[in-house]
């Protein structure tokens, strides 16, 4: 049986406790905006007078009162672990949608501007000059035609590479982020550890370990797993790039030079004291970028070379069949030098009067090679199913990034839904720890009053 | 979504895709409603803008064939005029020479007068097949001079066909060459005239006789060659017909394929902007509600 003045006690407790859960729903509330912010909820256990009974003891088993068991912070491992890889999918696909939004931008096609339309008048140059083979306007046209249609190709070319020169750079500033994030994360790794053995709560800590772990993930797919002490390992593709208290660096190996230039495949790297392991399986922001600037751009480039090529390659064999004004074998109509064929694509020919539109030599009026070299070379066909499959792959990576955006979603919703901090029911504990307050305060006031009948007025008569 | 704890702030995140959905759907419509374009870039439709491009490769070739024809038809206009002019004067000098031939009893002097009037008659046909179509001589094939027969009638043209395209891998030829219409140098029709005109003047009967009946060879292989000519102008009068109808459909076709139905993106537009005002509105009630509304 419990001393008299134990129920103040019992009542002080409650007081306490209450205080607690006021404390712990006044900080959910202040952090309802902050990003990864995980909500807590305190963690009532009730007192009793002997927690393990002896032999021959006794109690009356109403308790001793209640005490605060621990503060939970409420998050789901398994859901954030999913959260980082659907965040790595979808920045990864983001980005790709991005960059390959842009060279489509600059390609120009359906439409009166593109190299399809250039190659048209091209082809409409040199049937007017097989009408009019004497004219000398005619020739200089065909010149002028073939040159627009060069430059249509360099445009389209120098679009591509201005976007490879953006992305090198944009690879050079996430690779800085990682390597930032990476340290900052094995240093946090270091404090949740020392918070732990000094028993001080760390879910402050843990709530920046989630978040960085978190932008690591969308920057380059890494995947964390936890650590017995509380910390988090990162690996990128199974590379450990954090592990503990130590962090390795990202680093590019080709492709992008320290100064944000570079050509070529880009490869990057895991780099620590042991040496350089080579990442495969890079997804997230950095892992598009390295895939743009690896296999997608450059294949585009290529397409377009090839198409150039042939283009120049079946121009100058017709034009040489035939023979200019002055009845002297054609020249080559165009000049490139492989493999850049696009970048250096020129017309060869600067006087009009070399245009060979003649088939028999002589120097006559004849207009039938400039008719043979109006339908020469079918180009067209290559270069539709180059524009085709680009649209083609344009078109798909942004379903793709619109079913994973729904994707995404629905895990950061769950993901909300369990650790989010909702206003009305924060409103709801403040309002249930004040009642409980007040109810341990008229317990105390029930008690006092009854130990003042019991000593003021015990035994008096009036 | 079986989610039972909703938060304000995944209330406010979902609030703000639906807003954001709605305002990039509907500024897709206008940019369509606008522009008065479906088809922008390749990813709109990988397919129809292939097709497009192909649509609009074939229309270039088309507005290029019918320009083809069109000159292609002067050239042939031009043959047939000079062709028919020059089959009368031909018939005119056979008239002479049947004349010379028929009226035996004819004075030196009047013999003289026909022997003349067809050396005239020669010189006039040589002059109309050095006709020239644009500054090049529509019976000299490919030469690079002006004249297809020099004074004395002999053949300084180069021989080889002027085609003009006017279909795919469709060519016509439309110039005449000059020996195949008027014969070979040393057996041409000037050649005839030449002896004919000598004939008269010697009153060579069997000469005048024999220069009758070539003269009427001559004629029918100028109505031969006319004939020619009329009928590579009948096929591309075809063409040019032809090359309108084709101008249409395609201008259709790619109108079909880029262009949008103006009435169903309005309306898409309309649905859109109603969608978009539904969002804001939903978003702004729920938004302002919580549970401090209630307490005291």
């Amino acid at each position: 049986m419990a001393g008299t003045m134990a129920s103040f006690n019992t009542a002080l407790s409650g007081l306490r406790y209450s205080q607690v859960a006021m404390d712990v729903a006044s900080n959910n509330l202040a952090n309802v905006g902050t990003e990864g912010y995980v909500r807590r909820s305190a963690v009532a256990a009730s007192m009793s007078t002997q927690d393990v009974p002896a032999l021959w003891s006794r109690g009356s088993g109403v308790g001793d009162g209640v005490q605060v068991a621990g503060i939970n912070r409420i998050a789901d491992q398994f859901l954030d672990v999913r959260a980082r890889k659907e965040h790595g999918n979808q920045t990864y696909l983001d980005t790709r949608a991005a960059s390959l939004d842009r060279v489509e931008a600059g390609i120009g096609e359906p439409g009166p501007n593109g190299v399809a339309a250039a190659l048209a008048e091209y082809r409409a140059a040199w049937q007017n000059l097989s009408n009019n083979p004497g004219n000398e306007a005619a020739r200089n046209q065909v010149l002028s035609a073939a040159g627009a249609l060069v430059d249509s190709f360099a445009l389209q070319h120098r679009n591509v590479a201005t976007e490879e020169e953006a992305l090198r750079g944009k690879v050079l500033v996430g690779l800085g982020e990682v390597n930032t994030l990476a340290s900052d994360l094995a240093r946090t790794n270091q404090s949740i550890a020392e918070a732990r053995g000094n028993g001080i709560d760390p879910a402050t800590l843990l709530d920046q370990r989630d978040r960085i772990a978190m932008r690591l993930s969308e920057l380059t797919g890494a995947t964390g797993a936890l650590r017995p002490d509380g910390g988090m390992d990162i690996s990128i593709g199974g590379v450990a790039l954090v592990t503990g208290n130590r962090a390795a660096t990202v680093e590019a190996t080709t492709g992008v030079n320290p100064d944000g230039t570079g050509s070529g495949a880009v490869t990057l790297a895991v780099v620590d004291a042991t040496g350089t392991t080579p990442l495969t399986g890079t997804s997230g922001e950095l892992g598009a970028l390295a895939e743009l600037l690896t296999t997608t751009l450059p294949s585009y480039r290529a397409g377009l070379d090839a198409v150039a090529q042939e283009f120049a390659d079946e121009m100058n064999a017709a034009h040489q069949a035939g023979f200019d004004q002055a009845g002297n074998p054609g020249q080559a109509l165009f000049s490139y030098t492989p493999p850049d064929v696009v970048a250096s694509l020129a017309v060869a020919i600067t006087d009009g009067a070399q245009v060979a539109a003649a088939a028999i030599p002589g120097g006559g009026l004849d207009g039938s090679n400039a008719d043979r070299l109006s339908l020469a070379s079918g180009i067209e066909g290559s270069y539709q199913r180059l524009v085709g499959v680009f649209g083609t792959e344009v078109s798909s990576v942004h379903r793709l990034a619109e079913n994973q955006r729904v994707l995404t979603q629905q895990v950061d919703n769950s993901r909300e839904s369990l650790s989010g901090v909702s206003v009305d029911e924060e409103m709801v504990n403040l309002l249930a720890a004040q009642r409980a307050y007040e109810a341990a305060s008229r317990v105390m006031t029930v008690m006092d009053s009854v130990l003042d009948t019991l000593i003021n007025r015990t035994g008096l008569v009036r | 979504m079986a989610i039972g704890r909703v938060t304000q702030s995944m209330m406010m995140r979902q609030s703000l895709a639906a807003i954001e959905m709605n305002s990039s759907r509907s500024a897709s419509l206008q940019e369509q409603m606008s522009t008065g374009r479906r088809l922008s870039r390749p990813s709109d439709s990988p397919t129809d803008a292939i097709l497009a491009m192909r649509v609009r490769a074939e229309a270039a070739a088309n507005k290029q064939y019918a320009a083809n024809a069109s000159d292609g038809a002067g050239w042939l206009g031009q043959l047939d005029i000079t062709l028919g002019s020059m089959t009368d004067q031909v018939r005119r000098a056979r008239e002479l020479a049947l004349q010379g031939a028929n009226d035996g009893a004819m004075s030196p002097a009047a013999r003289e007068a026909l022997a003349i009037e067809v050396e005239q008659i020669r010189e006039g046909l040589i002059t109309q097949a050095n006709t020239s179509y644009l500054g090049r001589p529509i019976f000299g094939g490919v030469t690079a001079g002006s004249t297809a027969y020099d004074e004395t009638g002999a053949y300084v043209g180069t021989p080889a066909a002027v085609n003009r395209t006017i279909g795919n891998g469709v060519q016509v030829r439309v110039d005449s060459e000059g020996p195949a219409v008027f014969g070979p140098d040393g057996a041409s029709l000037f050649d005839d005239l030449a002896a004919l005109a000598s004939a008269l003047r010697a009153d060579d009967g069997t000469g005048i006789r024999s220069g009758v009946t070539a003269l009427a060879g001559r004629l029918d292989a100028l109505v031969d060659a006319r004939t020619d000519v009329g009928i590579r102008q009948k096929r591309i009068e075809d063409v040019l017909a032809a090359t309108v109808d084709t101008e249409l459909t395609l201008t259709a076709r790619l109108s079909d394929l880029e262009d949008v139905d103006l009435i169903k993106v309005a309306i898409e537009v309309k649905l859109a902007d109603v969608a978009y005002q539904a969002a804001l509105a939903s978003s702004a009630r729920v938004l302002s509600t919580s549970l401090m509304d209630y307490l005291r």
